[in-house]
Parts: C-alpha cells; sequence; structure tokens
C-alpha cells in the first residue's frame, strides 16, 4: 500500500498548511481504519476473509489491495478479478452445490434475524461474486470504465480519490444501479428504495470548513439574486387577488389556513394591511409568529389580552384560565369587530402540543376571534382530531408563495443539527469571545487556562495532527468505519472525541506505538485544571469552579466526558487555529 | 416585527389613500348588492336548517332532561345517577348543547370535562372542582377566592378538593352538578375508574349526575374497573343517527325556498365526504353555507336573483349573460326556430336580455320546485307500495338534479309496480299522494281516480275480497306444454271477475297519469335556461378549500415548479412531461428532486455534489453552499429528512412522494 505509507510519512513534514494536516488526517484515518474491518461484525469479516485473504493476514504483498478499502468505503460489492478467481471460485460454487436452497434460505433468514443491517449487504456481496465467477469477466472492462466516469465527478475533493481510482477493481454493477427503474408507482419506490441491502451509500463525509457558518451564510444569502424574483412576485399577486375573499370568509365566521410551500409571512402581512386600511374602525389585529424560539402559548394570550382587556385588568397565570377569562370578556365585546388573530406557522413545533392546539381552537371557536393561521409542514391536519377541526371551522387555501422562509428557519443551526455537528453552534470564535466579554473576569481566566492547558497538550502530544484538533473532521473517517455498528456510531456522532474510549479495539490495530494517555484531544483532566485555577486565584473552592464552568456548558463552549480510566475531561470543542486565535484574545 | 413571538399589528401609515382602489369595477359593482342578498338568503336557510336539526334531537333532550329533573327530586346515597349518551360518531354535542339551554343555571351546574383536561386524578378534579365552582361572568376572580377564605375557620384547601365543591353547593344552593365526560373512550379508563369511585363518595353531600358521551357502543364502559362501575346507576339514551340529521339538512335546503339550488355535483360530494368520514353535522352545514357564499361572491349574475337597482346592471352584466352556455343553446335553438328577428333584439338590447334572464330564472326556480314535490311523490309512492325501499331524500334530490331522474329504472319500476298493486293498496297510495303538498295541478285528475276507484270498491259484494289487476302474477299461471317435443311455455291469465277487469283499466289509467306527470314535472335542470345563475354546481372552490391536500401541494410544488412559478425557463420540455431537473429551477427545488432519487439513506456530501453539480459551475462554491443549506434546512423543517445515527454525514428520508 505505497499510497498510504506516503501520506503517513510525509504529513507532518511538508505540509505546513492548517488544511493540510487535516486532510491528511483523514487520509491516515481511513488507512488505519480500513485493516480493522474483521474485527467488526463477524458476518464482515467473514465476507472478507473469503474475498481477501491477504489483507487479514497482515501480509502486503506486491499487488495493491485496494478492495477492502473501496468495499468499506463506498460499499460498491465489487470484485478484483484475481479475487474471483482465486479463493471465492472455489468457495461459492462449493458452497452452491452441497447447500440446499432450503437450508440457504433458512441460513439467510436466521442470519437477517440475528445480524443486523448489514448482514445484508453482506449477502449481497457474496451473491454477487457467485454471479461473477458464474459470468466470467467478459463485460467488467466496460463496466469498470464506466463506473469510473460515473464517479469521477463525484469524488473531486474526497482526499482519498486517487487511492481509489488505481487499481480499481472491476464490478458489475450494471443491474445495481441507484436509479430505479423509471416511472415505478410511489409505493413501488417505497419499497425499492428500503429494499434489504439496496441502500448503498457512499461513506463520503461532508467537509465541514464547506458549510457556512452564519456571517459567511448571511452574506451569500443577502447576495444572492433569484433568477425567479419575477414569477414569485406574480405568484404573490395572484395570491393577493384573493384579499377580499379571505376577508369576507372571515367576516362569516370562517376561518382561514394558508399552507403550501415558501414563506407566507409577506402574504400574511399584506393581508393585515388590507384589513386595517378596509376597517371602518380599528381593526385590532394581533400577529403571532409561531416560529419564534421559545414561544408558549402564554405569549399568545397575553398579547392577545393586551388587545382585548383593559390594562389593568390582572391575569391569571396559568394558559387554560388566561383563555377563559379572555373568552368570557371577549363574549362581554361587541360582536361586531372581532379580532383578527394570525398565527404564522400554526403547526411549529412550539405550538405543536396538544393542549396549545386545544386552547388555540377554542379561541377560533369563539365569534369574536377570526384566525387566520399559516402552515408549513406537508402533514399538519393531523394534528387535529374531529372535535378540534370542529372548533376551528378552517377554510384552506393553497398559499404556495416559493418565498425563502427567512425567519420561519435557522438554515444554519438546522442543517447543523442534521449532520449532527454541534460544535459550531456559538458561531466559532467569535460567539465565544462574544459570551466571555458578557462573563466576569474569572470566568475569563479561567477559560483562558483551560484553552492553554489544551494546547499545552496537543503541543506534548506526539501526534498534533490529532490535537486539539477540530473534533469533527478527524471523526468523520474513522466513524464511517463504526457506522455499522449503530449504536457506537449514535453515541459518537455528537461526541466527537469519545472515539478514544468507544473503540480501543481500532486503535490497537495500527502498528503504532500506543498513545500516552493524556493526548489533547482528549482534553483537559478536570483536576488538572482546578488545580490550576485555584493555583492562579481563580477560584477558591470546588463548587465555585463548579459555577463557572456551568457557564461555559450552557453556551456549549466546552464539552466534558469521562475517558477510558473514568476520569472527568474538559475539552474546548475548536481546531487549534481558532484554540490560539482564541487564546491570543484572552492574554 | 418578524422575529417577535407575538404582537399587535399596526399600519405603517395610517389610512393611505389607496382606499379608493377598493372601488370595484365592471361586475364587481354589485357584490354589495350580492352580499345582502347571500345574508339574507343564508340567514333564512341557517334558521330552517337549526330547527330541522333541533327537532331531532329534541325527543332525546326531553327524556335527558327528565331524567336530571327526577335525579334532583330523588337523593342518591350509594350510587350515581348516570346518563350514557349514544350519539354515535357525530362528535358534535348538539344535543348537549341544547340541554344546556334548557337547564336552569342559577341551581345547576354543568362541568363539562374532556379527556385533554388531565392526565392524572388530581388534575382532572381540579378541573371539575374549578369550572363548578366557577363565578358567573361579572365577578371577579379574586372574589371567589376570598369567599373561598372567609368562610369561618374553614382551612385553607387544596385546589384539587370536592370539599371545595360541597361548600360551594351548600353555599348557593345548588342542586345538581352535571359532570359530562365529553369523548368518554379518549379518557385513560383507570384514572376514569378513580374519578367515578371517588365521587361516589361525595354523592350523599353532592347532587351528583354524570353523563357519558359515547361515541362507540356502551362496551366502551365495560372496561372500567368494577367498583367503578359499581357506582353507576346507568341510563341509556339514544340520540338519532347521523344519517337523520343529514336528511334534514337537504329537507331544509329544498323547502326554505332560497332562490339558489345546490347542484348534484357538489351537493353529492359534500354528502359522501359526510358519509365517508366521520364528520360532524356542522361540516356540512358549512359546506352549505360555503357554496351559497361562493355562489354569490364569485358568480355576479346571482345578482339577478334579487332585483337588482337599475344603475348596477350595467352592459358587462347583460355580456356575461349572453356569454352562458345555456344562453347559446337558447340562441341555437331560436336560430332553429328561424326566430332570428328575437335573438337579434337580444342580443342588441340589453334590457330585453335583463328581461328574459328575469323570467327565465323565475320560470327555472319553478321548474325545480315542481321538481322537489315529484321527488316527494316519488318518496311517498315508495313507502305505499309493497317491496320497495325509501330511497333518501338526498339520494333522490341528487339524481334529480344531475338530470337522471327521467327514464330512470327506478321510476319505470315503480311504475310497474302500481299496475299490480290490489285495491287496498292503490287507494292508499292515492291517498297519501294526493296529501302532498304541491300536488294539486295533478290532483284534478287524480282525485276523480280515487273517486272511481272507491265506487269500484263498494260495487263489490264480497268486500272482504280485494281488487287484483291484471298484471299482478298471482293471477296468472305458468303453463307448460310439450308440443312437438317443444316446450311451450303460456301464460294464462286467471279467470277475472268484470270488477277486477274495471279495477285494471282503472290502474292503467292511475299509472299512466303518474307517468304524465313525472314527464311534466321531473326535468333536467341543465336543459333550463340561465341555470347557471340559480344552481351552484362548481365544484372546484368546495374541493380545495375542504378537502385540502397540502402534502401533494408541497411536493408539488417542490417537484415541478413551474406549475406554480409559470417561469420561462423552468418549463418542461416536452408537452405533456413533467418537468425534468434543470439547473434555472429553484434551489430546494432541485434539492427535493435530488433527494427523491435517493434511498433511505441519503449522503450529505454525495447530495452537495449533486446539487453542486447541477446547480452549475458558475456559482461560486460558497453561493451554492447557502443555498444547499437553505434548502436542507427547509426539507428538514418541511419533515422530509431527519438526522440519522446510522451513518456519519447522512440524513434520513422521511417521506416518499406520492405516498
Amino acid at each position: 500500500m505505497p499510497k498510504r505509507r506516503r501520506a503517513d510519512g510525509t504529513d507532518a513534514d511538508d505540509e505546513p498548511t492548517p488544511q493540510k494536516p487535516r486532510r491528511s488526517a483523514r487520509k491516515e484515518a481511513e488507512a488505519v481504519a480500513s485493516p480493522t474491518i474483521p474485527v467488526e461484525t463477524p458476518s464482515k469479516r467473514k465476507s472478507i476473509l473469503r474475498g481477501t485473504p491477504s489483507n487479514v493476514n497482515g501480509t502486503f504483498t506486491a499487488e495493491p489491495t485496494p478492495k477492502s478499502l473501496r468495499k468499506v468505503l463506498f460499499t460498491t460489492p465489487a470484485k478484483l478479478e484475481e479475487e474471483a478467481n482465486l479463493p471465492t471460485q472455489e468457495t461459492p460454487t462449493a458452497a452452491r452445490n452441497d447447500r440446499s436452497a432450503r437450508r440457504k434460505s433458512q441460513r439467510t433468514l436466521h442470519k437477517d434475524i440475528t445480524g443486523d443491517a448489514s448482514s445484508g449487504e453482506d449477502d449481497d456481496v457474496r451473491d454477487e461474486a457467485l454471479a461473477h465467477a458464474i459470468l466470467g469477466e467478459d463485460d467488467s472492462d466496460d463496466d469498470e470504465e464506466e463506473l469510473e466516469l460515473a464517479e469521477l465527478p463525484a469524488t473531486t475533493d474526497t482526499p482519498t480519490k486517487p487511492g481509489k481510482l488505481r487499481g480499481r477493481p472491476k464490478g458489475r454493477r450494471r443491474e445495481r444501479t441507484p436509479s430505479p427503474p423509471p416511472d415505478l408507482p410511489p409505493h413501488e419506490l417505497y419499497f425499492f428504495q428500503n429494499r434489504a441491502g439496496g441502500n448503498k451509500t457512499s461513506a463520503n463525509a461532508l467537509p465541514s470548513q464547506l458549510l457556512l457558518n452564519y456571517e459567511e451564510y448571511f452574506a451569500q444569502v443577502s447576495a444572492y439574486q433569484d433568477s425567479h424574483a419575477r414569477d414569485i412576485k406574480r405568484l404573490q399577486q395572484l395570491h393577493r387577488r384573493a384579499l377580499d375573499q379571505w376577508k369576507f370568509e372571515l367576516e362569516e365566521h370562517f376561518n382561514i389556513c394558508l399552507y403550501g410551500y415558501g414563506s407566507k409571512s409577506e402574504l400574511i402581512t399584506h393581508f393585515a394591511e388590507h384589513v386595517h386600511q378596509q376597517a371602518d374602525t380599528a381593526q385590532k389585529i394581533v400577529i403571532v409568529n409561531g416560529y419564534t424560539p421559545g414561544l408558549t402559548m402564554r405569549d399568545v394570550l397575553a398579547t392577545l389580552a393586551s388587545v382585548v382587556l383593559p390594562k389593568s385588568a390582572k391575569l391569571p397565570a396559568q394558559p387554560a384560565a388566561m383563555l377563559d377569562y379572555l373568552l368570557s370578556s371577549l363574549s362581554d365585546m361587541s360582536p361586531s369587530a372581532p379580532v383578527l388573530l394570525i398565527i404564522q406557522s400554526l403547526d411549529h413545533s412550539n405550538l405543536r402540543k396538544p393542549l396549545a392546539q386545544s386552547l388555540i381552537a377554542r379561541l377560533a371557536a369563539h365569534p369574536n376571534i377570526s384566525l387566520v393561521a399559516t402552515c408549513d409542514t406537508p402533514t399538519f391536519p393531523l394534528l387535529w382530531d374531529v372535535t378540534l377541526t370542529r372548533q376551528l371551522r378552517f377554510v384552506y387555501h393553497d398559499a404556495t408563495t416559493f418565498q425563502a422562509y427567512k425567519a420561519e428557519i435557522d438554515a444554519v443551526e438546522e442543517v447543523n443539527a442534521l449532520l449532527g455537528r454541534s460544535g459550531r453552534r456559538l458561531g466559532g470564535k467569535d460567539g465565544i469571545g462574544f459570551v466571555l466579554k458578557s462573563l466576569p473576569e474569572n470566568a475569563r481566566n479561567l477559560f483562558r487556562i483551560l484553552v492553554a492547558e489544551q494546547l499545552a497538550l496537543a503541543d506534548a502530544d506526539p501526534d498534533p495532527v490529532f490535537g486539539a484538533a477540530d473534533g469533527e473532521d478527524e471523526l468523520d473517517p474513522d466513524d464511517i468505519l463504526g457506522a455499522e455498528d449503530e449504536e457506537e456510531a449514535a453515541n459518537e456522532q455528537h461526541t466527537p472525541s469519545r472515539r478514544g474510549r468507544g473503540r480501543p479495539a481500532k486503535k490497537a490495530k495500527p502498528a503504532k506505538p500506543p498513545r500516552p494517555i493524556v493526548s489533547g484531544h482528549e482534553g483537559v483532566e478536570y483536576r488538572t485544571l482546578y488545580h490550576k485555577a485555584v493555583e492562579e486565584f481563580v477560584c477558591s473552592s470546588e463548587l465555585n469552579f463548579r459555577t463557572l464552568l456551568k457557564e461555559f456548558h450552557d453556551h456549549q463552549m466546552i464539552e466534558s466526558r469521562k475517558d477510558a480510566v473514568g476520569t472527568e475531561r474538559l475539552t474546548v470543542p475548536f481546531r487549534r487555529e481558532e484554540l490560539e486565535a482564541i487564546l491570543e484574545e484572552l492574554v | 416585527m418578524e422575529y417577535e413571538k407575538a404582537y399587535v399589528f399596526r399600519a405603517e401609515d395610517e389610512r393611505p389613500a389607496k382606499r379608493q382602489r377598493t372601488e370595484a369595477q365592471g361586475l364587481h359593482t354589485s357584490w354589495k348588492t350580492r352580499r345582502q342578498a347571500y345574508q339574507t338568503v343564508w340567514q333564512t336557510q341557517k334558521e330552517a336548517i337549526d330547527t330541522k336539526l333541533a327537532q331531532i334531537d329534541d325527543a332525546t333532550v326531553d327524556e335527558l332532561s327528565t331524567f336530571l329533573g327526577h335525579a334532583v327530586q330523588t337523593p342518591y346515597v350509594d350510587r350515581i345517577p348516570t346518563g350514557i349518551i349514544l350519539q354515535g360518531a357525530d362528535g358534535g354535542c348538539t344535543a348537549l348543547t341544547q340541554l344546556t339551554k334548557r337547564l336552569d343555571s342559577a341551581k345547576r351546574r354543568l362541568v363539562v370535562l374532556s379527556s385533554s383536561t388531565g392526565s392524572n386524578l388530581k388534575a382532572i378534579l381540579k378541573t371539575l372542582v374549578q369550572k363548578a365552582t366557577r363565578a358567573d361572568i361579572g365577578v371577579d376572580e379574586d372574589e371567589t377566592e376570598d369567599s373561598h377564605r372567609s368562610r369561618p375557620n374553614a382551612t385553607k384547601l387544596l385546589n384539587y378538593d370536592l370539599q371545595i365543591l360541597h361548600n360551594f353547593v351548600i353555599e348557593k344552593g345548588i342542586e345538581q352538578v352535571i359532570v359530562t365526560f365529553e369523548d368518554t373512550e379518549a379518557f385513560n379508563l383507570e384514572i376514569l375508574s378513580e374519578v367515578i369511585e371517588l365521587l361516589s363518595c361525595w354523592v350523599d353531600r353532592i347532587p351528583l349526575v354524570c353523563l357519558f358521551n359515547i361515541a362507540t357502543d356502551v362496551d366502551a364502559l365495560q372496561r372500567l374497573s368494577k367498583t367503578a362501575i359499581k357506582c353507576l346507576d346507568g341510563k341509556l339514551f339514544d340520540v338519532a343517527p347521523s344519517g337523520d340529521a343529514v336528511e334534514q339538512v337537504v329537507e331544509a335546503l329544498v323547502t326554505s325556498g332560497s332562490p339558489l339550488w345546490l347542484g348534484a355535483g357538489l351537493l353529492g360530494m359534500a354528502l359522501e365526504r359526510q358519509k365517508d368520514y366521520i364528520q360532524s353535522i356542522g361540516s356540512l352545514v358549512d359546506s352549505v353555507q360555503y357554496a351559497f357564499m361562493s355562489a354569490y361572491y364569485a358568480n355576479a349574475l346571482t345578482v339577478f336573483l334579487v332585483q337588482p337597482r337599475k344603475e348596477e346592471v350595467t352592459g358587462d352584466y347583460a355580456e356575461a349573460l349572453r356569454a352562458l352556455a345555456s344562453f347559446h343553446a337558447f340562441a341555437e335553438d331560436l336560430l332553429k326556430r328561424r326566430e332570428t328577428g328575437r335573438l337579434r333584439e337580444l342580443f342588441n338590447d340589453d334590457k330585453q336580455v335583463y328581461q328574459l334572464a328575469i323570467h327565465h330564472i323565475e320560470e327555472g326556480q319553478r321548474a325545480l320546485r315542481r321538481m322537489i314535490v315529484a321527488v316527494r311523490v316519488i318518496r311517498t309512492m315508495q313507502q305505499n307500495l309493497p317491496q320497495t325501499a325509501t330511497s333518501s331524500l338526498s339520494n333522490l334530490y341528487t339524481q334529480a338534479m344531475s338530470g337522471r331522474l327521467p327514464g330512470s329504472t327506478l321510476l319505470r319500476s315503480l311504475l310497474l309496480l302500481a299496475k299490480k298493486v290490489p285495491s287496498d293498496v292503490s287507494v292508499a297510495l292515492l291517498e297519501a299522494v294526493l296529501e302532498v303538498e304541491g300536488f294539486g295541478t295533478v290532483a284534478e285528475t287524480s282525485r276523480p281516480l280515487l273517486d272511481q276507484l272507491r265506487d269500484l270498491i263498494s260495487q263489490q259484494k264480497d268486500t272482504a275480497q280485494l281488487l287484483r289487476s291484471e298484471d299482478d302474477v298471482k293471477n296468472a299461471t305458468l303453463r307448460t306444454t310439450v308440443v312437438a317435443q317443444k316446450v311451450e311455455l303460456s301464460k294464462q291469465k286467471s279467470a277475472l271477475s268484470e270488477q277486477d277487469k274495471a279495477y285494471t283499466s282503472l290502474l292503467a289509467k292511475i299509472a299512466s297519469m303518474f307517468e304524465q306527470y313525472f314527464n311534466e314535472s321531473i326535468v333536467d335542470p341543465k336543459t333550463l335556461l340561465f341555470h347557471e345563475i340559480f344552481i351552484y354546481d362548481q365544484k372546484s372552490p368546495y374541493r380545495e378549500v375542504f378537502t385540502p391536500r397540502p402534502r401533494h401541494a408541497i411536493e408539488r410544488a417542490l417537484a415541478s415548479p413551474h406549475d406554480y412559478l409559470d417561469c420561462d425557463c423552468c418549463a418542461p420540455d416536452r408537452d405533456g412531461e413533467e418537468a425534468t431537473l434543470s439547473s434555472t429551477q429553484p434551489p430546494t427545488a432541485i434539492l427535493y428532486q435530488l433527494y427523491l432519487e435517493s434511498g433511505n439513506l441519503i449522503n450529505a456530501s454525495d447530495l452537495w455534489q449533486a446539487f453542486q453539480a447541477v446547480i452549475g459551475d458558475e456559482k461560486e462554491e460558497a453561493e451554492a453552499m447557502a443555498l444547499f443549506q437553505r434548502g436542507l434546512a427547509e426539507l428538514r423543517s418541511l419533515g422530509m429528512m431527519k438526522p440519522t445515527r446510522k451513518r456519519v454525514d447522512h440524513v434520513a428520508k422521511v417521506l416518499w412522494r406520492g405516498l
């Protein structure tokens, strides 16, 4: 494996840019990881044993064996020519001969039950090898070329690509194209895409520096010119023609529910303005933004109360009681001027609780309240049972606007949460600087000590690449291997640097000296930090120390976990450069 | 303001000059008139429906209130008097609301508990106590609290203590506390059992009555604990099934005399929805109201249903009238009859068209009313004829409005059957039909027929013997004879008396009378001139407004944005083909289509690569990434993908299109 060796040897010296070490780290991690597949699951091991005996023995022949690496990374069940010819040729045929169909199916069944999802894939691999052996390699050459072409654009920026392309094993992927036969009915498509072992995705990881942080994101989004701006505007105009109709519907004591793709806040504002202009007397309009984080029913009711009730009125504390009070005073109002209540994103998780929905429904049922609600999710009608639907008395209008959900969706945060990247929540070091500015001197000092310690540890670490580096990136390639082990992956995804604890077996595998127990990425030991803090008069008692730490925790500036021995360790989840920058600012 | 939780809307500029713009032009000028017309029409319609609906429940409500009255007089010591109200799947507590109206609220307290009030005993009791002791509107809350405390030597009670209720009952002299469980099935039955057991402990001090609303079956209560069941002294009340309510609504629709009629398509759809889904009767009423609203709102010509003021009716209306399909048919008919002069008049003189419209609208209304009478006659006949099921009014009405009734098997079999009936049935039939209101025009011919029939019967010597018709199968015997190795089937009429023969011919007269009547009075409403004005039969707004398909709308918007945007750039290549992926589409739509292509797990990195490839290289990476992130975030918050822990940097697919 010349490629790997090169990677191992060179990364420390001749790649001085901050970006590069990370990459080579990944490369190394992959390389390190690949031979460890056999210990993953028994089924996996078996397949590889059969497929590439040389790999397991650890004797690297001159012939490059990238297939194991490939198989894991790309999970394409391709086989080398040699591979198919060598041991596999006998075994599958023999197996086929001596096994009855019944026994085989039983075995498969058993495997499916006991093993995890990967065993299915494993079966596929074997079956394909079998098919390969039977059909011969006549057409494999074309296949390979085709495949390479297809893969080329997809892997342009993953560093593992060169290794993959060279010595690419031949495969029969023709019948395994990811795109389904055209024109499948929806349910067939569902089963097609959910078939056992059918879903093979590559193990490419999204480089984390690609994702934009808030600053970059907003810069880009505000600069972005939508080519459809005119059409969107026209759509908006279409909706605005219905405003009069909606008003009429409200006056007839229906409530309105707007659904469809796109932000409806502009439309809603137009409607409010429209109603305001048309009203003879001052129309009371209350707008609730259901998507604002932390919105509760109490906020809604309190705002409504500020319109309905005199200022001096004392509101009960409980939402239900508030509502009762509100409704009774609404009943006293003249019925001619109902309050227009506009709730945006009624189906947002803030308001999705049954209690909130039933309170809103009761509000909406009152003749002196007109409700206009917007719903974004495709399945919102499931929120309401018969009684609620009856109370809400909605007429529904398709208000697809195609406008961006500017206020409704926090895109950066959503994507981070979707991809399980928690460390970036603060938006980088700027966020930390912001928090630190608002904290007392002691806290700042403590954080400085922590960062300094972490950097020091990283410097002491023989493997600086892994240093106090950015957690996700070092994690990704490693975790891919663990992907079969779902629970492990689940635990790990949000706690990147638990790696050390979670997978000791893998670490033992590569022929590398065992790491020192205290390495930079493992974080600073709690005790050590405490003592340092006491030494520098940052705090006097452990309670004091804890309080300071809690503040950091709350802002997700530090992460804490127990290592293999059980000692608590604290980390600042940032890349080395960022840590250095933070330290500079603090000092 | 977008980021505030909730705020009171204030217009940026107070009363701008834009207001004049609302002055309508063209056909919209009559909206005010139409709106008034709508309001009066709907008002009467609504009242008609309400009274009909109230009648249904009247019996049950009567029973319930006597039951409750009885419970007041006889004190219960060990068991709670309980009313079990079976109200079907309706869900709407129409009976209960009417009951509330009848109750003397000063002396009786009605507490409605729904399953959402609480998930534990404490919460339910708390609500119960609160609702029961709540002071009438107008009294400040603090006062009531004070009244609890100010009781001499009273310790502060916990808010779920039934002692509070007891004190309240004594203080105010309450005769009865009615605890109603709104959706009994939805309650956690263990907790409900506990509540019942606890209440039964207090029944000797608090005059309690329980009412259970049950949607399914009494068996639902069997799952209560045995002790709880022992505490109940139950009585069953059956509320009329919702099917009756539907009929009543239709009845009200056809009898209220409203100038607007609902067409077969629309009403059929509403009725079907009512039947297929569990809907309260209110939703049908809503549908009807919405149909009235859309008719008056969207069809400017409905202004002719009232007497429009002269200045409102402009040339546009004449044009609109002339554009109607039924007018086209009428015009063609005139041409065929070579009445070109009349046609020219209609085209040149707006006034003529108006008069024609007003005249024919009245004509059409009359025709429709005649048809309703005919429908009633059909029903009466069905009721009186043996071996015929009576069709529901709603069913017959939709059939009649769709124009399928003339020549239908239903009518033909009815007439055939009428020829066969013995004399007692035919007399009853004629009598019953004559009872039908509005049958008068035909009565002139049918009354003499009845008299003849009566004469015939009275002439008969043996009064016990009924007169039989010749067509009655009972009077004929089938005979098979073998003639030259062929089977001959011959029907032989049994010997008929003179009277029977006379009766048969009379029956034939009666039948032909009915046939003629039906031919005259049952018309195809679609053939009436200007039926578009007084029959509203548009499915379109109804369907979208009451049975929305939000998921489909979102999927369609994302899968083929051209359908909504109607832009030049994303138009599908070939006609009729669905739009394919193209770089010009909105970014989220591109992402969604890529998402549709992938399996249940999606690699985010590969998705990004594909997205970047589609959106084009000319875009900077950062810009494309921003759009990618935005798209991902949108798809996530639309509930289409969720994070997965199965593999790193993967997302799980949640929604399949069209499923």
